[in-house]
């Protein structure tokens, strides 16, 4: 914990906190800075963190901003989904650019603004979500995203409003002259009754390694549903920490569907709190990596109320020198009777170089529960990979197949039909091209 | 219904029926620890000086270190200076005939075979009367086959190049906190040498007692198993009834040359504390097996009802090629027991294989833990896990957790990990009470179909006892 003088926390510590104006707002700002510099960078000491060390994070430095974020040339080709049209919001290297997106024409009952626009016109209603620790427990990113988020995303869809264009969050890391700190903090929360579709999209143009911390909150009141699609495509030598908390009141869903593909070093953090009665929580996700990729995966999921039910399918394929972790820990709280908890996470591991680091973890404090979890980590079969052949596959379309396949549970669910195509595209883009013995 | 209830309730505040205590008079040392009382120790056991010296960097080293936190457990500190670290009983006999019939008389109780009742069960009984062995039997047929079976102190004393060469090769003095702390101050221990090529004619078997109060029990146990030998060897355990909470931490470690295989069997059900939770045994053992030579086995088979806490981690060290490993284990925790428990799985040579069974019951307000990891090394060509891993809830208030980690590196392993949590269904109960079962003979019927994986690895005579051992914890369980 002695980081104090590591170049990332110096380079945290010389970004200048984004003065708001706001009393309030500056304080918890400033609360939160110092959290984040008593505690430093967690080690490998922490359970959740124990198998990514940031020993490398910790010696590079950042720039707190990127001065020509609001006048770059953006290609709208780098981030376009097919068949997805409609609202969205572009953010490039951390900066809300207004040019490149949607805002007008908005379904009647949803409410989407900027963060910082938000801030300027009526702050007020934001205070118990910015000055509150609304992050609990709060890790080292949680408080550094606290300190210097300055934007992000504001969603509210009214109650029993049934949203159905998706909307976009789409985060783009655009080379610069230097490696950027962005820093961004959305909320979303669905009304009683409410629906939403959400594409959250992190894209990347040309080469950089910028540091991006997005902190993301979800309150699904009752019976709302979200649809989340996490898309995750940034640069190779991108650092991306996510943080993404859902809070599932009575009978709310939550469908989520992540695809991990970019970044030398990713980490997604998702707590989802069952809390409300029939409250229900189905994810599914897949990491495809290679080179010296890094992609820790950490999925949370708390049964608090009764007859509460989660469902994950995860999967993963490293190759090269490549490391996957995946840690899925499911707790049953006491009184949570009823709960329903299953959990599979099954892994592909393709080269000497790679390493798989899974932990599937069950804690159950209730009765009439039933939870179950499973996971593996192997290689193709070779009887399906020699079937192939002996139907005329050349070995690396026989390879590709069976690995696309293996994936193909996760993005079963994505709507439209396009956008699944496009996923299993990238997917496909992402697998070892030249394996074949 | 009514009346079953008060029939339960008896049961349940039926007090532990091996809890006694035998009045002998023992020399023991005055409570706390400093290089005098590890001085004393030495000098009481008459032991060489490299072993002094041995215990002694073993405590330099305790010293530095702080008991490990990352268990579910919920442990109130220890002051490691109030227990007394020996105890011996005052005369020591030279045969069995003097052995103190008093002491005869615990074993009595225990049901343990020593005499005739030892030849008939054909089990070679080294027992363990607190820290120091009182009485071995079947030296004569295990000489002649050239197997040395004795207690550690007897060991260091008499073959003193064996200990030197294999104690502390598989659990290092500074190993871990409580193993550390074992290597300073172990009392006494079972020491079992199997030469080249020889298979151990007999079951081989150790009963614990941990009977002073205030006397921390701390045994080290050694196995080696030279090229081609094998031994199965048996570890059970009762303790007498205890307010205080009586610490206990052992170490066992197996060697296993090439072609060797070792089965190390424990039935464990010390005093686990009352309804309250007051009293009962800490323990807090560190085992583990290495299997340094190619087509080496070794399988650990544990039923573990007993103790207030229990952190426990049986594990196989499999370095040579094709060597295999195995954990068996069924933990129950009823009352307010906590046990976090489990085992590691570290592949290193080609070929190796490993299997894990878990079995936890909870009951009342128990916490049961699985924690265990696979680790598969780069130079683990195809290795292959298995882990199974199921939970079986009894009552509202208790807790079954798992924690399994894998770790993988080389891409032509194989490793499957598969944990359930379930609860005794109405339906089954209703099914076998429809069947003219009782209640309480249900569940032990359902227990022991859900155990029955584990139970089929111990051999004969311990599973039927581990049957037993169920039943009588889980006593009160349902109601």
């Amino acid at each position: 914990m002695s980081a104090s003088a590591a170049p990332f926390v110096e380079s945290m510590r010389a970004a200048a906190l984004p003065a708001s104006g706001i009393g309030w707002l500056d304080a918890a700002r400033h609360e939160a800075m110092q959290a984040f510099l008593s505690a430093g960078l967690p080690d490998t000491r922490n359970e959740l963190w124990k198998y990514t060390a940031l020993r490398a994070l910790e010696q590079r430095g950042y720039s707190a901003r990127d001065e020509s974020a609001s006048t770059r040339m953006i290609d709208e080709g780098t981030f376009a989904l097919p068949d997805i049209e409609g609202t969205r919001l572009v953010f490039v290297n951390g900066v809300f650019r207004a040019d490149l997106s949607r805002l007008d024409d908005l379904p009647q009952g949803l409410s989407v603004q900027p963060l910082s626009r938000a801030l300027v016109e009526n702050p007020e209603p934001l205070r118990f979500l910015l000055s509150r620790h609304a992050t609990e427990p709060r890790d080292s990113f949680a408080s550094l995203n606290a300190a210097l988020a300055s934007d992000g995303v504001l969603v509210r869809v009214a109650p029993a409003a049934q949203i159905e264009a998706p909307l976009r969050i789409v985060h783009l890391g655009a080379q610069a002259e230097a490696a950027i700190a962005c820093h961004a903090r959305n909320f979303v929360e669905l009304g009683e009754g409410a629906c939403l579709r959400l594409i959250e999209h992190y894209a990347a143009l040309g080469e950089h390694a910028h540091f991006t911390n997005i902190a993301c909150e979800y309150v699904l009141q009752k019976s709302a549903r979200i649809d989340l699609l996490a898309l995750q495509d940034s640069a190779v030598g991108a650092a991306l920490f996510r943080r993404s908390d859902f809070h599932l009141h009575e009978d709310a869903q939550l469908e989520l569907h992540a695809l991990e593909l970019g970044g030398a070093l990713a980490r997604h953090e998702l707590r989802i709190a069952l809390d409300g009665d029939r409250s229900r929580a189905q994810t599914r996700g897949a990491f495809a990596l290679r080179g010296r990729q890094h992609v820790d995966t950490e999925l949370l999921i708390e049964h608090h109320g009764r007859d509460t039910a989660s469902d994950s399918l995860w999967r993963g394929v490293a190759d090269g020198r490549a490391r996957g972790v995946f840690h899925g820990a499911i707790t049953v709280h006491p009184g949570a009777d009823g709960a329903d908890a299953q959990l599979s996470n099954k892994n592909l591991l393709l080269s000497e170089g790679a390493e798989i680091d899974t932990r599937p973890a069950l804690e159950i404090h209730a009765d009439e529960v039933k939870a179950a979890h499973g996971a593996t980590i192997g290689q193709l079969d070779e009887h399906a990979l020699f079937y192939l052949r002996s139907r005329g596959l050349p070995a690396e379309t026989a390879r590709i197949l069976l690995v696309r396949a293996f994936c193909a549970v996760a993005l079963s669910g994505v709507e439209p039909q396009a956008l699944r195509e496009h996923c299993d595209a990238l997917l496909l883009a992402h697998l070892p091209r030249e394996n074949a013995q | 219904m009514a009346i079953e209830r008060t029939d339960l309730q008896q049961l349940l505040n039926r007090r532990y029926s091996a809890g006694f205590v035998t009045d002998i008079e023992t020399d023991t040392l005055p409570p706390g620890l400093n290089e005098d009382v590890i001085h004393a120790l030495s000098a009481r056991k008459r032991e060489p000086e490299w072993m002094t010296q041995w215990r002694l960097e073993a405590y330099r080293h305790w010293l530095t270190m702080t008991p490990p936190a990352w268990a579910k457990l919920n442990i109130a500190p220890i002051d490691f200076q109030a227990i007394s670290y020996y105890a011996a009983p005052k005369q020591a006999p030279k045969s069995l005939a003097e052995v103190d019939p008093k002491l005869l008389e615990t074993y009595d109780k225990l049901g343990v075979p020593l005499h005739e009742r030892a030849r008939l069960a054909g089990v070679a009984v080294d027992a363990v009367f607190d820290s120091v062995s009182v009485g071995t039997t079947f030296r004569k047929e295990l000489a002649e086959a050239g197997v040395i079976f004795c207690s550690m102190s007897e060991a260091i004393r008499e073959h003193p190049e064996i200990v030197r060469q294999y104690l502390g090769s598989v659990v290092p003095q500074r190993d871990n906190f409580f193993a550390a702390l074992n290597s300073a101050v172990f009392s006494d221990g079972s020491f079992v040498f199997i030469p080249k090529g020889v298979r151990c004619p007999m079951e081989l078997s150790t009963y614990f007692r941990i009977n002073a109060g205030h006397t921390g029990q701390f045994e080290r146990t050694l196995i080696v198993a030279e090229e081609g030998a094998s031994v199965s060897y048996l570890e059970g355990c009762t303790a007498p009834m205890r307010d205080e909470n009586q610490l206990h931490a052992a170490v066992v470690e197996l060697v296993a040359l090439e072609r060797a295989n070792i089965k190390y069997s424990t039935v464990q059900n010390w005093y686990p504390g009352d309804e309250q939770g007051r009293g009962g045994i800490y323990n807090f053992v560190t085992k583990r097996g290495d299997c340094r030579g190619d087509d080496s086995r070794i399988s650990w088979t544990q039923v573990e009802t007993g103790s207030a806490i229990t952190w426990k981690y049986p594990s196989c060290i499999l370095r040579g090629d094709r060597s295999v490993g195995e954990f068996n284990s069924v933990a129950l925790t009823h009352h307010r027991q906590q046990a976090d428990t489990g085992t590691k799985m570290i592949h290193i040579g080609r070929d190796t294989r490993s299997k894990i069974v878990s079995k936890g019951i909870s009951a009342g307000r128990g916490q049961n833990t699985y924690r265990g990891l696979v680790k598969i090394e780069k130079s683990a060509a195809n290795a292959r896990n298995h882990t199974q891993c199921d939970s079986l809830l009894i009552g509202k208030k208790c807790g079954a957790h798992t924690f399994p980690y894998m770790e993988v590196k080389n891409p032509s392993a194989i490793v499957e990990h598969e944990a359930t949590t379930s609860k005794i269904s109405d339906e089954q109960l209703f099914y076998c009470r429809s069947r003219g079962l009782d209640e309480e003979n249900a569940v032990s019927m359902i227990v022991d179909g859900f155990c029955k994986q584990v139970f089929r690895e111990l051999p004969m005579e311990f599973a039927v006892e581990a049957k037993k051992l169920l039943e009588v914890s889980l006593e009160g369980a349902i109601g």
